[in-house]
């Protein structure tokens, strides 16, 4: 049987010299629920804070104490409040398997009706299960496509967007003869988000983190190796943005935004991010380049959003959800958290005409293991190591992760 | 007489005895707050080290050593842990070497003194995370100041250097920026130093003719040595728990290639999810620290014995 923290964990607070203050709300004689979620833009407290609002006025016995928080903060939050026994009542995360494995969720039946359930697209709900029950539920994902400057890479001869690795080579060969300034292509593998900018160059080389099939994990093999290895070809080429594995996605796409860079893996939320940079650049959107042997895939990537198990809370979080999932008010989630792939068949309907073409790839999308529990911990390790494999040797930085991952289980 | 010694004798006698309990209700309060923000956290770190504890921060029961096993096998530990020796010498030493001269000069009786003073303990007082982010957008890669410059300079051709990124830069930028911080605090301890040191000592050396350096090297920088003890051993303690200014500047990377124990530690709990062995890092650092403090407590009491 597993046991909840009950005390501090020191031995963190020791080491991170960062503390987080929460605000202290007096308690009330109702039930109050806490809930906590990341800020996917600044437009979230807002839509928060009036969706509460009415959510309360709605449902006089309960109160709702919202805590908006950051990526970089809510990342390490989430694992200090479960060890510190402040566990929330509600998360929105990129992550839900370690708690759903540690039996600390609501079983997704548990909150919503069948209708509503049958309403998620149903590749999302899928990866929202932990041992064939879902435990969480998606609130909107995002794929991702090869973004490229129109200006830098059809003057620099660059007649067809390229389809293959090969093509991307000869195209950022020609973009570094014609603009010596300009990075052709950016990689960022900083540890930002590093696991998802190698997973979708070796997807594109049929590599994979985790085999399905043998349920297995195969971080270290061939194909991903050979992933690595052309990767690192660009990059000495010197055809990549200097020190790939330090740079992270937010840097890469200022780069781009600056009309330095000539192509990029970019996510479906980019263009309204580089709305917000004010950026100029005329880009085009593509299928993501595959190797010879491989063929053009799109990584899938989801949040979640899980209800916590604790005594008395189960009516509330179930109203609280249920209002979320209430066609307006997730319309207005959607449009706060910005461009992203609705997780509903009602909301998709609608959608923005940008975001088409992202949708269009879906059915060629590879998503992260992420129902596994060893994910989040795997998923950590790559995002820190993977891109020092284009600095020393990629085979034996993707053997150590390996060996993370197996030590960390299969479950 | 008798009686005045007597009273004397009494004293002394009583004094072992009662004196904790009298004082009691004058440090209690402070021995209460170190109970409660120093002890029990140490003892929590430790027992939280000894407890298998998954990803999802859930404690599972007594694991014995287990996690100081894994971290031991980390294959990474030694080369951080070498970094961490390198880096903790070189910043203190750096530091030192240049507080020197520094303290000496602001001692000098020159006009406009008092803002140089003012200006040299900016960057003391600013909060260092501020400190560190100003460096990081200084040495940007293609808007930072410093590449600008050194390439109005014509001193910066081609690509620029990516000073934070590039681990062949990144370690000993963090050095410098990790010495710029320390050298304020440091030089003020050694001019409180130099102020302490006697006139009249100092003249009588000039007196029989001693020239500037010999009265420096011979009378200064020996009366210094208690000085530079405390912010030798200050800096230590502040420079390995240096966490800011590495994770603002490069939060450890690329892989673990600018990693302190210190951001290791907590890279480990909240990147990698890897909670046991960080816990284990976490006693190991906490260890040392103590050791420095002891060492700390016998230097102060070596030199007050001696005053």
């Amino acid at each position: 049987m597993k046991k909840i923290g009950l005390r501090r964990l020191s031995a963190i607070a020791a080491v991170s010299l960062s503390a987080t203050v929460l605000a202290v709300v007096p308690a009330h004689a109702a039930t109050t629920i806490k809930i906590i979620t990341p800020n996917y833009t600044d437009a979230m407290p807002a839509y928060y804070a009036d969706l509460n609002a009415r959510f309360e006025a709605a449902n006089p016995g309960i109160k709702v104490e919202h805590t908006n928080l950051s990526w970089d903060d809510i990342l390490v939050k989430g694992r200090t409040l479960v060890a510190t026994n402040s566990t929330p009542d509600i998360m929105n995360l990129n992550t839900f398997s370690d708690y759903a494995a540690a039996d600390l969720l609501y079983k997704a039946t548990d909150i919503f009706d069948a209708k509503t359930l049958a309403d998620f697209v149903p590749a999302f709900i899928d990866n929202s299960k932990y041992n064939g029950t879902a435990y969480a539920v998606p609130d909107l994902a995002s794929a991702r496509m090869f973004f490229y400057n129109k200006k830098i890479l059809y003057t620099s001869g660059v007649n067809k967007v390229p389809t293959t690795w090969a093509e991307v080579t000869a195209a950022a060969k020609k973009i570094k003869a014609k603009y010596p300034s300009v990075y052709p292509i950016a990689i960022p593998l900083g540890s930002e988000e590093a696991q998802g900018e190698f997973a979708i160059w070796a997807g594109g080389n049929n590599g994979r983190y985790f085999d399905d099939k043998t349920k297995k994990w195969v971080i270290n093999s061939k194909a991903n190796v050979e992933t690595l290895k052309f990767l690192t070809s660009l990059v000495k080429a010197g055809l990549t943005q200097p020190s790939p594995a330090s740079t992270n996605r937010t840097d890469a796409f200022k780069l781009f935004s600056q009309g330095k860079v000539g192509m990029i893996n970019a996510s479906v939320f980019f263009p309204s991010t580089l709305k917000d940079y004010k950026s100029k650049v005329d880009y085009g959107v593509a299928p993501f380049p595959h190797s010879a042997t491989g063929k053009s895939i799109t990584l899938g990537v989801q949040d979640y959003f899980m209800a916590f198990k604790k005594p008395g809370n189960d009516v509330a979080v179930k109203a609280w959800m249920n209002f979320l999932f209430q066609p307006t008010n997730y319309a207005g989630f959607l449009k706060a958290a910005g461009g992203f792939i609705p997780a509903t068949k009602s909301a998709s309907t609608a959608v923005d005409s940008s975001l088409l073409p992202f949708i269009a790839q879906l059915p060629n999308a590879i998503f992260y293991p992420g129902d596994l529990a060893a994910w989040p911990k795997v998923a950590g390790t790559i995002t820190t190591q993977v891109g020092t494999g284009v600095i020393y040797d990629a085979k034996g930085v993707l053997d150590k992760i390996q060996k993370v991952a197996v030590a960390a289980g299969t479950k | 007489m008798t009686a005045i010694s007597l009273g004397a004798k009494k004293v002394k006698n009583r004094r072992p005895a009662n004196s904790f309990l009298s004082a009691l209700p004058w440090i209690g309060p402070a021995i209460l707050l170190i109970l409660l923000v120093v002890v029990w956290p140490a003892i929590e770190l430790i027992r939280i080290s000894l407890t298998k504890i998954t990803s999802a921060g859930v404690l599972e029961g007594f694991n014995g050593l287990g996690n100081y096993r894994l971290l031991f096998e980390n294959p990474d530990l030694k080369t951080i842990a070498i970094r961490t020796v390198i880096w903790v010498l070189s910043v203190v030493f750096l530091t030192v070497i240049i507080s020197l001269p520094l303290a000496q000069l602001i001692n000098q009786n020159f006009p406009g003194r008092k803002f140089v003073r003012w200006a040299m303990i900016v960057p003391w007082a600013a909060s260092v995370v501020m400190t560190s982010i100003i460096w990081k957008w200084m040495l940007e890669l293609t808007s930072g100041e410093f590449n600008l410059t050194l390439r109005q300079l014509g001193i910066q051709h081609g690509q620029p250097v990516d000073w934070l990124r590039d681990p062949r830069f990144s370690f000993y930028v963090l050095i410098w920026v990790a010495v710029f911080v320390s050298i304020p605090f440091t030089t003020f301890v050694i001019l409180a130093g130099l102020q302490s040191i006697p006139h009249d000592i100092v003249e009588a050396a000039q007196v029989d003719g001693a020239s500037a350096w010999q009265v420096y090297r011979g009378i200064k920088f020996p009366l210094l040595r208690n000085s530079l003890l405390i912010a030798t051993i200050i800096n230590l303690i502040n420079v390995f728990n240096s966490f800011p200014i590495i994770w603002a500047l490069t939060r450890g990377g690329p892989g673990y290639n600018t990693d302190t124990t210190t951001t290791f530690a907590y890279k480990m709990a909240f990147v990698e999810y890897n909670m046991g062995p960080s816990t284990a890092l976490g006693v190991i650092n906490f260890g040392f620290i103590m050791l420095i403090v002891l060492v700390y407590l016998r230097v102060t009491k070596a030199t007050r014995d001696q005053a």
